[in-house]
């Protein structure tokens, strides 16, 4: 597919291919619109200046959003799983951490910043920074559910010394993973040499310029991206 | 998107407002860090004394009665505590408890502590210190949470379960009769109905000094006795005097979760706030940093 901007001084030419399938992004907004009333309803049990929002039956509805958001967040992997068991299995392997990652972290500061792109290794369909929000992600959405369905069904059940430790894990998972989406979030909407990821998220479709710039060794596969990435690293030295 | 802006170096005043906000955001979930209070003499309580309890129950009907509590069917199982424990319906119960000198009763209800883990944890404020220095619960206010329950180191609150799914129930627990004291009618039902004076209601101060009297008389009788309540927890509003060690009546010589409740929600929650503070903070800085350094029309 071919898009042309106009208005410019001139015609940019897009290319078009697919990244990520339907079913890919309905996941990732259907966790989206689940997390994020639980962060919101959550967030008015746990701030102590939200507390009249949390009293008698507002709080009770509060509540039981939580709930009924928190199912949906529950099973939403688990029917993912159900539903495309290879491609969950790929996620979780796309995330592992790798070598090349520490490189990534340590180029990034400069890249976001300043847009230096030259130190950036060579990255797969998701890159370190991405990686490691989808291992938040996964790492969370366990703690969640392993802490918050004893807090659901356990009072009175589970003794009171673990479910007091309960609601301190689930306060910390809260504050890793919504610290994760506010920068998430900053990236997906309002960092221009992120542009295309929101688009990709959308329409399932990124540009093949920015693949190959971003996500070289998906684009060209590892071992054609490191030989460009290796080649392109000894002309800098030239110079 | 911003091509023809000029670079621009972030000002000084974007710089401090900025800062400010960080700060703010970091400081606006924070609780006050109240300085530790101390139970004053002024404050009411209730005195128990076990030596005097003949084990007659009336202070659990009179609590009943006077809050209304449907009665609760048990299996004592040849056991004389009916019911049992505590719950949403029965605040207040005389339990059997063994001590070194042999089978004596024990009236078990709200502590009243003034480091209340409940309140510390009520998200709603539904739980408070009344400024008599009882802990008052304010029924409209209480979404079910169930935090009291489960922090309270005496097991007091109960849930008022009305579905269990939902979530939908209400904090029981003894409120001190606080409408008795709000409307002028009186004490606490259970310890103005005791007809050996077994339970007293009084000012704090003074229910000390009574308690330090009695347990000198009781020693001079030869009798190993301690009062409870008079440190633990801030000092407790229902003072007991105890013929043997606190563990024996399951009561905690320390009761520890007031500063655990302290510690995730005064440390842990503070913390998280500096969390989200510093991600807002670094987030709008990279916004202003990265809007004058990167042009959209040089991206790939
Ligand atoms: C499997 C998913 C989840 C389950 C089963 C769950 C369950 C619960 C339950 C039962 C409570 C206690 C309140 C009540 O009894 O109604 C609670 C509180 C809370 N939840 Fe969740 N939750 C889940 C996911 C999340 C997520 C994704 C977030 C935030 C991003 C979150 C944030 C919170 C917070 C902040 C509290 C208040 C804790 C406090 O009072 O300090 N929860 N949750
Ligand atoms: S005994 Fe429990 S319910 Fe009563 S004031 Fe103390 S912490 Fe609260
Ligand atoms: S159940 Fe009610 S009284 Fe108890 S902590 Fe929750 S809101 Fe407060």
């Amino acid at each position: 597919m071919t898009v042309q901007l106009k208005g410019k001084p001139e015609v940019v030419t897009i290319q078009w291919i697919p990244k990520y399938t339907f079913m890919e992004r309905l996941g990732h907004w259907l966790h989206t619109a689940t997390f994020i009333p639980l962060a919101i309803t959550g967030m008015i049990l746990y701030f102590p200046f939200l507390e009249p929002l949390a009293q008698g039956e507002a709080g009770l509805f509060v509540r039981l959003v939580h709930r009924v958001a928190a199912v949906i967040f529950g099973l939403l992997p688990i029917i993912y799983y159900i539903v495309e068991p290879r491609r969950l299995l790929l996620h979780i392997r796309e995330f592992l951490p790798r070598k090349e990652d520490i490189g990534w972290l340590k180029a990034a500061p400069a890249y976001y910043l300043l847009g230096k792109h030259e130190a950036m290794p060579p990255q797969g369909r998701f890159n370190a920074g991405e990686k490691l929000n989808g291992l938040m992600m996964i790492i969370t959405w366990f703690i969640f559910g392993i802490t918050g369905v004893p807090m659901w069904f356990g009072k009175g059940v589970i003794p009171p010394e673990i479910f007091r430790w309960l609601v301190v894990f689930h306060d910390l998972a809260m504050i890793v993973s919504v610290c994760m989406l506010m920068v998430h979030l900053y990236l997906a909407v309002a960092h221009p040499l992120m542009w295309a990821g929101l688009v990709s998220m959308r329409f399932g479709v990124t540009s093949a310029e920015y693949a190959a710039e971003h996500h070289a060794k998906w684009y060209y596969g590892p071992k054609r991206a490191m030989e460009i990435w290796e080649a392109k690293k000894r002309e800098g030295a030239h110079h | 998107m911003n091509g023809e802006k000029t670079e621009r170096r972030m000002s000084r005043r974007e710089f401090l407002g900025l800062s400010a906000l960080g700060l703010g955001i970091s400081l606006i979930g924070a609780r006050p860090v109240a300085a530790a209070r101390a139970a004053s003499p002024d404050e009411v309580a209730i005195l128990y004394d076990p030596v005097k309890c003949v084990g007659c129950k009336a202070c659990q009907m009179a609590c009943k009665r006077w809050n209304r509590l449907p009665a609760e069917s048990t299996d004592p199982l040849g056991i004389y505590e009916s019911p049992r424990d505590l719950s949403a319906i029965t605040w207040n119960i005389i339990k059997l408890r063994r001590t070194q000198t042999g089978w004596h009763f024990f009236n078990y209800q709200c502590m009243h502590c003034t480091d209340a883990a409940c309140v510390e944890v009520c998200p709603t404020g539904a739980l408070a210190h009344d400024p008599l220095g009882f802990v008052a619960l304010n029924r409209d206010r209480c979404n079910g949470c169930g935090y009291c329950t489960q922090f309270c180191p005496y097991g007091v609150p109960h849930l008022r379960v009305e579905n269990a799914l939902t979530g939908a129930a209400k904090s029981a627990k003894c409120t001190f009769c606080q409408d008795r004291l709000w409307e002028g009618i009186g004490g606490p039902a259970c310890a103005e109905v005791c007809p050996v004076g077994a339970l007293a209601w009084g000012r704090r101060g003074e229910l000390l000094e009574k308690a330090w009297a009695r347990v000198a008389e009781l020693h001079a009788r030869g009798m190993d006795v301690r009062i409870y309540g008079e440190t633990e927890a801030g000092g407790l509003h229902r003072l007991s005097i105890l013929l043997d060690e606190p563990e024996q009546y399951g009561l905690p010589s320390a009761p520890k979760t007031p500063a655990f409740a302290r510690a995730w929600q005064r440390i842990i929650q503070p913390l998280g706030n500096v969390a989200f503070g510093a991600a807002l903070l670094g987030i709008l800085g990279a916004f202003l940093f990265v809007r004058r350094k990167i042009r959209m029309e040089e991206v790939k």
